[in-house]
């Protein structure tokens, strides 16, 4: 297990959290401190440049005082003591506290570190570096259409301390992911691009690459040279992992974020103990899932991390929760509350995100197709709580015919359609459970890294 | 502390080149729910940005050059930063690049005096503002609302000369509307991104989503069309400038770095459409001097003065828009960062365009093109069928196309808008667009 070092300013400060947090209950009904530091490290590695840069770093405290009603913050930038002190006096006199019960939380304490084999802050840049061109080496030279591959190596690393009158809890969460991207170009000078990742809550022993692996990108691309737009309709579908879980994310992910209960933007909430899907979809959130790329131990409210069952066998059975909607809605909370930084506030934010695993083979699951459609990879997402559409954009698909997927490739695809009847048609769900690392925001902001996945399935709906 | 670093900078011996931002913001969040606030934030941040640049060698001898960055907190050891981002240009050898030199900043109009002076009031007023408009509705219900206020301060030294400082200030709302009718329910959410309290335009933007929310009540998921769409006002500023997520097609292909690494095919000269262009020529600026526009500023990370670059004339492209490594690399001028999209009225009237019949698409649920290829199939969340006088409010359904192709064949109005990035026409009538509804089957 490693050893939880913090950024030396942090760890001078967390001394003391427990007499800040003593101050601000002075007058807050519930007072907590959270520390956050955001840092991390891009490379980018290609046929005409590398660059080495840093990640948009962030650091600072977070004081919240939560009176039942309102939730009243002051960031401050930085771990000052001497300014973080001043800070919480000037808040809380400042603040217009209602008087407020807090339901009583058991005791947390501990520190917590992702568990890494390669660990990246043990790296040298040289050594990340001459990682990443030994990946982009191996692409760019297996094809002559290929004008240019490009590497993209983007580690995170989270520190957070959190104290609350029952809680002192402290984690670093490494993440690390590695985008292969193949641009080529065809006769006519139109220009396509694939791309792959690797990704996760953990080092450098996720990112190797196989020959394979390399290969079915550069594939990918040459073979978007010949593809179609697909004719708009409704079709039988298998999707990948990935695609099945962006479906998943912007269905019942954004979907059953209780902030959206809150303010009655989500359809799901009409729907608890009700039937949403097939019987064979079940769908939870886990940031407890080891390795995945949206884990963390404890979220930035100080709720440490367990799994949700959101989903059980197509029964819609709870949401995921931030303090406030928990409080509001009386729910029980989970370990949801997250933030992009310490400037923002928490929201109920998804982690890892996935169907579970069903029962069928791929082989099986493709032979029942006479006519479909075999959806590769996904793009993008958005979710609609309200009005419970969905829209996933794939880079591209590949035609089913007769059983068999053929070489012919249709790109882009956009999926559309109604979350419980796209649920509702699922008919099979193979025996894998795949997970994809990215970027997940509310609406069009607050970013915070999750994982989406599942195994493949079957099912029907609207593609364009 | 800004002194010290740059005292520092000049003698590093082994650098370059370097550039140092000090960053301060400071601003005021307010969020609402039906209940009432269900949070108030106030928020400052500062820190120093490094960025150095390093003589290097290619493996094979040729003189090259590497960059490293890295930030500080104040109080932070600046030494200990120097080095780290020293030792990062030294490891990558890129080909030879320079800094922009001193030039004289355009007075780019950026700031709300107001919010500069007081971001806690300013929005709670424009918190309370939203609350108080919504309530004039009675069908709809606010069930939600965001505001942010931020004051940015800049103040960029680099070791070519240029020391130069200036203050912006960017407003955030959001506020989603919700209406029910029997089992029925509808909302619509509108995201908006100004420099000043002045340009939100809150009752008209409430006034407007209000009447979508109600016509969403009654709409059916349309059946599949081919023909004229029309865009009008905040989604046409989203075609054509894209959002927070998604940069437009327009930029990425008019970026020199995108023409380096080869994803742009543009050549200077040649036209931007792969096909005849049937429609209004297009002519295209990128401008970061538009007063209060959202991507506005007076010099940008590199400290390059704001400019209004001609981009697309007549369907012709004219120029990239390149930041200093990159202009250097291609050998053509440095026009700095992109800023905002900028297109001259058009010849029509908005009332002639809207001829029947015709499809308007009031919101996409994300139009997010292929930035690259310019591909797309995008989900439409809310619009109207338009003909015999009757707008057929629908949602659902995908506009399905090619950017550039859709280009090629439209006809835009003589009336113009400002909508924070975009700066043109108000509406856009594409001729020949196609959405994929119901009826079709694969």
């Amino acid at each position: 297990m490693t050893e939880l070092k913090l950024p030396i300013a942090m760890a001078e400060l967390r001394p003391v959290l427990g007499d800040i947090v003593e101050l601000g209950m002075d007058l807050a009904p519930y007072f907590s401190v959270l520390l956050s530091s955001r840092h991390g490290l891009s490379i980018v590695v290609d046929n005409r440049e590398e660059r080495v840069t840093e990640r948009a770093p962030t650091a600072g405290t977070v004081l919240s005082g939560f009176d039942g009603s309102t939730n009243f913050e002051r960031a401050v930038g930085g771990f000052n003591r001497e300014e973080i002190l001043a800070a919480t006096r000037d808040f809380i006199q400042g603040t217009p506290f209602q008087k407020y019960a807090p339901q009583a939380e058991s005791e947390r304490r501990g520190d917590f570190v992702t568990p890494v084999q390669i660990d990246p802050l043990e790296l040298s840049v040289q050594e990340k570096l001459d990682r990443c061109r030994a990946v982009q080496a191996r692409a760019k030279v297996r094809d002559a259409r290929i004008v240019n591959v490009r590497v993209v190596y983007n580690e995170l690393n989270e520190h957070a301390v959190f104290a609350d009158a029952s809680a002192d809890l402290a984690q670093r969460v490494q993440r690390v992911n590695m985008f292969v991207i193949v641009i080529v170009i065809g006769t006519a000078g139109e220009v396509r691009y694939d791309f792959s990742a690797k990704s996760g809550s953990a080092g450098w022993e996720v990112l190797n690459w196989s020959d394979e692996e390399i290969q079915s990108v550069v594939d990918g691309a040459l073979a978007l040279l010949n593809a179609e737009r697909i004719e708009p309709g409704e079709y039988r579908i298998i999707t990948t992992p990935g695609v099945s879980g962006t479906i998943c994310h912007e269905s019942f992910g954004h979907g059953v974020e209780t902030d959206m209960f809150l303010k009655e933007r989500a359809r799901a909430a009409h729907f608890i103990d009700k039937v949403v899907g097939s019987p064979l979809v079940n769908i939870a959130d886990d940031p407890s899932q080891p390795g995945s790329y949206g884990s963390y131990f404890f979220d930035d409210e100080g709720h440490m991390a367990a799994p949700t069952q959101i989903v059980e066998n197509g029964i819609f059975r709870r949401g995921i929760t931030d303090r406030y909607s928990a409080t509001a809605l009386e729910i029980p909370r989970s370990a949801n509350g997250r933030r992009q930084d310490y400037s923002r506030k928490a929201y109920a934010r998804m982690s890892n995100t996935f169907f579970s695993p069903g029962a069928s083979t791929l082989e099986e699951m493709i032979a029942q197709v006479a006519h479909g459609i075999f959806l590769d990879k996904w793009s993008s997402g958005m979710e609609d709580p309200q009005g419970w559409g969905i829209q996933v954009t794939c880079h591209y698909g590949h035609e089913i015919k007769g059983g068999k997927i053929t070489d012919r490739v249709f790109a882009p695809i956009g999926i559309t359609g109604y979350v419980p009847d796209v649920l509702q048609s699922i008919t099979a769900v193979s025996n894998v459970l795949e997970m994809d690392g990215g970027t997940c925001g509310k609406g069009h902001k607050e970013q915070v890294p999750v994982a989406s996945g599942g195994p493949h399935l079957l099912l029907t709906a609207r593609l364009g | 502390m800004l002194n010290q670093i740059v005292e520092a900078l000049k003698k590093r011996s082994n650098l370059a080149g370097w550039t140092v931002r000090h960053v301060r913001t400071r601003g005021a969040q307010v969020y609402a729910v039906p209940q009432g606030i269900e949070s108030q934030r106030a928020v400052d941040g500062e820190r120093y940005i490094i960025d150095v640049l390093r003589n290097t060698s290619t493996p094979d001898g040729s003189p090259a050059l590497g960059s490293g960055d890295a930030s500080l907190l104040p109080g932070e050891d600046i030494g200990h930063t120097i080095d780290q981002a020293t030792l990062v240009a030294g490891l990558v050898a890129n080909p030879v690049h320079g800094l922009p030199g001193p030039a004289a900043l355009p007075d780019v109009p950026l700031y709300d005096t107001d919010l500069q002076n007081d971001a806690s009031n300013v929005m709670r007023d424009v918190m309370d503002h939203i609350r108080a408009e919504a309530a004039k509705h009675v069908d709809v219900r606010l069930t939600a609302a965001e505001c942010f206020g931020e004051v940015h301060n800049t103040h960029l030294v680099n070791s070519r000369g240029i020391n130069a400082e200036q203050e912006s200030t960017q407003i955030d709302i959001e506020f989603v509307l919700h209406s029910q009718k029997g089992e029925r329910e509808s909302e619509t959410f509108e995201a908006m991104t100004r420099r000043r309290v002045a340009d939100l335009n809150v009752e008209s933007a409430i006034e407007d989503r209000a009447r979508y929310t109600l016509d969403s009540l009654e709409a059916e998921a349309p059946t599949s069309w081919q023909g004229p769409v029309v865009l009008r006002q905040n989604a046409l500023a989203i075609f054509m400038a894209g959002d927070n997520l998604n940069g437009s097609v327009i930029q990425t292909l008019a970026s020199a770095a995108s023409k380096y690494a080869g994803f742009s095919p543009w050549e200077v000269g040649k036209p931007v459409f792969r096909s005849e262009a049937k429609g209004d020529s297009l002519t295209v600026w990128a401008n970061r001097c538009l007063p209060f526009g959202s991507a506005s500023d007076r010099f940008d990370a590199e400290g390059l003065p704001a400019q209004r670059i001609e981009l697309i004339r007549d369907n012709e492209f004219v120029a990239f828009a390149a930041g200093q490594r990159y202009a250097d690399y291609l050998q053509i001028p440095a026009t700095g960062a992109f800023g905002n999209i900028e297109l001259p009225a058009g010849k029509t009237p908005a009332s002639t365009l809207l001829v029947e019949p015709y499809i308007e698409i009031v919101q996409f649920s994300w139009f997010n093109p292929d930035t690259i290829t310019g591909d797309f199939g995008t989900e439409i969340r809310f619009g109207y069928l338009v003909q015999n006088g009757i707008r057929t409010p629908f949602k659902g359904g995908q506009l399905v196309g090619n950017y550039m192709d859709a280009l090629a064949d439209v006809r835009w109005s003589s009336e113009i808008g400002f909508f924070g990035s975009y700066f043109g026409p108000h509406t856009a009538r594409f001729n020949d667009l196609k959405i994929a509804g119901q009826g079709q089957g694969g």
